[in-house]
C-alpha cells in the first residue's frame, strides 16, 4: 500500500533558509576561487575552473546517491515522498551533470588542445549522464504512479554501479585525465592548502545550492502528488 | 515445485515456443548477419579484419540482437497475457526472471555462434588463442542477458518500449561491452593474460547483475 500521509521532507521550513544560505556560499566561493586562490605555476589562472569541476563533480555523485538512497526508501516503505526525493535528485543530478561536463570540456581546450578526446572518465561520466537522462525518460513514459515509482526505483538501484565506476576509471584504464586529486587512496588531498581551503569552500557552497534545488523541485513534487492522490480520493 | 525447477519449467516453455515459431531467432540471427555486413562493409576490409574492430563490431552487433531477443520473448508473453497467469503463482516474479534469462541465453548463443562463424569467414580472421577466444565469448554472452531481461521488465508495459531497452540497457551494459570486446581482441591477437583478465571482469559484472536482478526483480514486476 502507497503511504501518502508521510510527513513531507521538511522542505517547508528549511526552504527559504537553504536558499539563502546557498546564495552567500556562492558569493563567497566565487570571491576566494577568483580573487584569494593563488594562480597556478604551470596552469596560470585556467587551473581555477577546478573550483568549478571538482564540486560539480560531487555533485553529480552524490546526487545520484541520494537517488538511489530515496529508491531503496521507495521500493520498502512505498511512502510517497521517496519518490518525490529520487525524481528531484535526479534532475539536479542530471543538471549539475551536464555541467560538469561542460565544464571539463572547457578546462580540457587550454590543458589537452581538445574539446573532448576518448578518455575513460569522460565517457564513463557521459554514459552515467545519458543512463539517469533514461531514468527520467522511463518516468515521462510511465503514467500509473505507483508503477513509475517502482520501476523508476529499480532503475535508480541497479545505475548507482556506475558512480564508482566512474571515480575509479582513471585508475583501472589508461587516462589522459588527472587521477583523483580529492578522493584518492593515498591520504590527504594533493593540493597547495589555499587551493584546499578554496576548493572545500567551493564544495559546501555548491552542496548548499544542491540542497537548496533539491528542496525546491521536491516541494513542486511533493504538490503534485497531492493534488494526484486529493483527485483519486 | 521449487525455485529451480520453477525457473527451469518456464525456461523450457520459452524454448519450445521459439522452436514451434523461431521468429524472435530468425530476425537476431537475420538483424545480427547484415549488421556484421553492413559494419565491416561500412568499415573497408583492411579496418574491419583488425582484431580491435572486427571483435567490437561482433559484440555491438550482439548486444543489438539481445533486445531484439528480448523483445519479441515479451512480446509473446503479452499477446495473450499469459505473463499475468505466470506472475500470480508463488515464486512467479523469480521464475519468469530466471526463466527468461536462460531462454534468452540459449538463444543468444545460437545467434552469437552464427555471427562468430560469419566473421571468421568473411573477415578471414586468424585465431591466435581459439580457447581463450571460446571463454570471453561464452562468458559476455552470460553478461548480456540478465541486465536486457531487467530493463525490459522495467520498460514491459511503457510506451515507446522498444526505443526504451537499449536506452536503459546500452549505459548499464558499457563496461561488459569493453570487457567482451577486449578480451575478444587479446584473444585474436595471442595476448592470454589480457583475455583472461578481461574475462574475469566480464564474469564479475555476469555475476553482479544476475544476483541484483534476482534480489530486485520481484519489486520491478507488478
Amino acid at each position: 500500500m502507497i503511504e501518502t500521509t508521510a510527513a513531507p521532507f521538511p522542505t517547508i521550513r528549511v526552504r527559504p533558509w537553504l536558499g539563502r544560505l546557498a546564495i552567500a556560499g556562492s558569493l563567497i566561493a566565487t570571491f576566494m576561487a577568483l580573487v584569494w586562490a593563488p594562480t597556478d605555476a604551470v596552469q596560470g589562472d585556467v587551473y581555477r575552473i577546478i573550483y568549478v569541476h571538482v564540486p560539480l563533480a560531487w555533485l553529480a555523485y552524490l546526487a545520484f546517491f541520494v537517488v538511489f538512497l530515496a529508491s531503496l526508501g521507495w521500493l520498502w516503505t512505498k511512502r510517497a515522498w521517496f519518490d518525490a526525493l529520487a525524481v528531484a535528485s535526479a534532475e539536479v543530478g542530471v543538471l549539475f551533470t551536464g555541467m560538469f561536463i561542460v565544464a571539463g570540456s572547457i578546462w580540457a581546450k587550454p590543458t589537452w588542445g581538445v574539446w573532448w578526446t576518448w578518455d575513460p572518465r569522460l565517457v564513463t561520466t557521459a554514459v552515467m549522464f545519458m543512463m539517469y537522462v533514461g531514468y527520467l525518460l522511463l518516468r515521462s513514459l510511465s503514467t500509473d504512479f505507483a508503477r513509475r515509482a517502482t520501476r523508476a526505483a529499480v532503475l535508480g538501484v541497479i545505475a548507482v554501479i556506475d558512480i564508482p565506476i566512474v571515480h575509479l576509471s582513471v585508475l583501472w584504464m589508461n587516462s589522459l585525465h588527472q587521477l583523483p586529486t580529492v578522493l584518492r587512496a593515498g591520504g590527504s588531498p594533493a593540493l597547495d592548502a589555499s587551493m584546499g581551503m578554496t576548493l572545500g569552500i567551493c564544495v559546501i557552497a555548491f552542496t548548499l545550492v544542491y540542497f537548496a534545488f533539491l528542496a525546491e523541485r521536491m516541494s513542486i513534487e511533493l504538490e503534485r502528488q497531492r493534488r494526484m492522490f486529493e483527485a483519486r480520493a | 515445485m521449487n525455485a529451480l525447477d520453477r525457473a527451469l519449467l518456464i525456461a523450457a516453455r520459452e524454448l519450445a515456443a521459439e522452436r514451434r515459431h523461431p521468429d524472435g531467432l530468425v530476425a537476431a540471427l537475420t538483424f545480427t548477419g547484415l549488421l556484421v555486413l553492413m559494419e565491416s562493409l561500412a568499415f573497408g576490409p583492411g579496418q574491419a579484419r583488425q582484431p580491435g574492430n572486427a571483435s567490437a563490431l561482433f559484440w555491438i552487433a550482439i548486444l543489438f540482437a539481445a533486445t531484439l531477443v528480448a523483445s519479441r520473448s515479451f512480446d509473446r508473453e503479452l499477446e495473450d497475457d499469459a505473463i499475468d497467469a505466470v506472475l500470480v503463482l508463488d515464486g512467479g516474479r523469480e521464475a519468469l526472471y530466471a526463466g527468461k534469462l536462460v531462454a534468452i541465453t540459449v538463444v543468444l548463443a545460437t545467434v552469437a555462434l552464427a555471427a562468430a562463424l560469419l566473421s571468421l569467414v568473411l573477415l578471414d580472421l586468424e585465431v591466435a588463442l581459439p580457447g581463450h577466444l571460446v571463454l570471453t565469448g561464452a562468458l559476455g554472452i552470460l553478461a548480456l542477458p540478465p541486465v536486457i531481461v531487467l530493463t525490459t521488465l522495467l520498460a514491459l508495459r511503457v510506451r515507446a518500449r522498444v526505443a526504451l531497452v537499449p536506452i536503459l540497457s546500452f549505459p548499464i551494459l558499457m563496461p561488459q561491452l569493453i570487457a567482451c570486446t577486449q578480451g575478444a581482441a587479446a584473444a585474436l591477437t595471442g595476448d592470454a593474460s589480457a583475455a583472461l583478465g578481461w574475462a574475469g571482469i566480464t564474469a564479475a559484472f555476469a555475476l553482479v547483475y544476475g544476483v541484483l536482478g534476482l534480489t530486485i526483480v520481484p519489486a520491478a514486476i507488478e
